[in-house]
């Protein structure tokens, strides 16, 4: 099954595009896609939300993975794009206004 | 007695889209959302509407509790599905035969949420409950989730193009 998103490295920064639904079935290869990206340290990682339809708690899980991690190794995250149902998870949970959605 | 939609599948993630579909449809007769879309749009399943984003994520959460908890993510179980619609509400019940999961024990969520307490697990429950106007649990075996979602009182039902 493909993945639901495209990681794209340029220099410092590293782009996330995630796409379709990101839950418990999708959400474990991305935790290891993260894994390799906090591994090259980058500078800066950007991660667009505007394909992404559907998320649940295991999708947010590895969210919440990549910006913990990033900023532990110095680095910024900027979270873009959460529209619908992905937007609703991340006020519920209150963490819009964490990653300024 | 409103009809109700009846469906067993396999108690495993793999046929999780299959239940997610299914129960997305289901919102969706509530709702009245799927009248109110262009036909022309591509994005014409994606879960827009308010109700139909709080069935889909708190049924989401709970396929995923009973699959990791009551089935401890092994095959062989089944999870048995009875979907109500109605004018102006979704009950949603999920029943399975394995382990009971301890809702008790589950831990509320950071008062104050910052960069430092972001959680990384512990959500489903809260997300589940947040979403729907009832939520109950009775231990089994079977163990059997009950999901209510109403409409808003001011909501206006889509008419057909």
């Amino acid at each position: 099954m493909a993945q639901p998103y495209d990681v794209q490295s340029t220099g410092p920064e590293t782009r996330i595009a995630i796409r379709g639904s990101l839950d418990i079935n999708s959400a474990p290869g991305l935790a290891e896609e993260i894994d390799r990206i906090v591994a090259k340290r980058p500078e800066k990682v950007l991660v667009d939300l505007s394909s992404l339809d559907l998320i649940d708690s295991s999708g947010v899980a590895a969210l919440v993975k990549l910006y913990k991690n990033v900023r532990a190794a110095g680095g910024s995250v900027t979270i873009s794009g959460a529209r619908d149902q992905p937007l609703a998870i991340f006020k519920l949970l209150r963490m819009d206004k964490v990653f300024n959605l | 007695m409103a009809p109700s939609i009846r469906l067993s599948v396999p108690g495993t993630l793999r046929y999780r889209p299959i239940a997610v579909r299914v129960v997305a449809e289901a919102a969706r007769l509530v709702s009245s959302s799927a009248n109110t879309k262009d036909p022309d749009d591509t994005l014409a399943h994606d879960v827009r509407d308010p109700f139909d984003t709080a069935v889909v994520s708190a049924f989401m959460e709970i396929f995923n509790n009973v699959a990791i908890h009551a089935y401890e993510r092994r095959d062989g179980g089944s999870i048995d599905l009875v979907i109500t619609p109605t004018e102006r509400e979704l009950i949603i019940e999920l029943k399975d035969h394995g382990h009971p999961f301890d809702i008790e024990g589950v831990a509320p969520l950071p008062a104050e949420l910052d960069e430092n307490s972001l959680p990384e697990g512990g959500m489903g429950i809260h997300i589940a409950k947040t979403m729907l106007d009832e939520m109950t649990y009775e231990p089994g075996p079977p163990n059997l989730w009950r999901l209510c979602k109403r409409l808003p009182s001011h909501h206006t039902r889509g008419t057909r193009s």
